[in-house]
């Protein structure tokens, strides 16, 4: 059975979710402007609208908080809970985007937050020390 | 709009989680200081990005988005076969709900 998270950790997979979410809609909102035209029409969008870079800016700040709490712990623990996030994403694209959330689509949404429960019930290494990493991985 | 364009959107989403195993592994031994590994998985991202990009002009974001769930088993297993990780049978069950999810939500598009 899992141990509690450190509250660091669960601040920092809060965090993630919250970008990954910002993410996903920014880029989204970027994506259906800039690919209507060609090669020029994207460079010259690029050049002349906040949007991509409102996106860099949010990803950058999404592999910083990542890599912060990557160094605590494990990643095939850390990035399954990271699809929670698919609700607020599906649910704000339904609002934002007018898209359609189909019944199979909200079925599929539950099973992967069972999932993303079962995960977080596994055993994880959080916190721990760098030097228990198998040596045969180092560079 | 014709039935292969979405096969494509489906096709590049699928692409993008094989890259983001890899990714995510580069990004974790970065998170142990080694700033090379850093620069290696944000170079992948990048070219993640802009397949990612690309797709979304064929799938709805509320379709793409859940479908990315299966880099959850492409960093499962890298993280179990090149970091070590011990993953156990309960969260290979958590793995594949999440991937049937993301198959559900497929039948979608």
């Amino acid at each position: 059975m899992s141990r509690p998270l450190p509250m660091r950790v669960l601040l920092g997979l809060a965090v993630a979710l919250l970008l990954d979410t910002l993410v996903q809609l920014s880029w989204k909102w970027t994506a259906s402007g800039l690919l209507d035209g060609g090669a020029h029409d994207i460079i010259m969008a690029v050049l002349h609208r906040p949007y991509p870079l409102v996106v860099i800016a949010l990803m950058i700040l999404q592999m910083i908080n990542w890599l912060k709490l990557l160094a605590h712990v494990d990643l095939s623990f850390a990035q399954p809970i990271t699809a929670l996030s698919y609700i607020s994403v599906c649910l704000l694209s339904v609002l934002l985007f007018a898209e359609d959330l189909g019944r199979y689509q909200i079925i599929g949404i539950g099973c992967i937050i069972v999932g993303v429960w079962f995960v977080s019930r596994t055993e994880h290494r959080s916190d721990d020390p760098v030097a228990a990493m198998p040596r045969e991985l180092e560079p | 709009m014709s039935s292969a364009v979405p096969l494509v959107g489906v096709l590049l989403v699928v692409v993008c989680c094989a890259i983001e195993g890899f990714a995510q592994v580069f990004y974790k031994k970065g998170a142990r200081g080694r700033r090379r590994f850093v620069v290696y998985g944000t170079s992948l991202f990048a070219l993640e990005a802009v397949l990612y990009t690309v797709a979304l002009r064929y799938l709805d974001l509320s379709t793409a988005y859940p479908l990315g769930s299966l880099s959850f088993v492409s960093v499962t297993l890298l993280s179990q076969w090149l970091l070590r990780e011990r993953v156990t049978p309960t969260r290979w069950v958590g793995i594949l709900l999440i991937l049937a999810g993301a198959a559900l939500v497929v039948m979608h598009a």
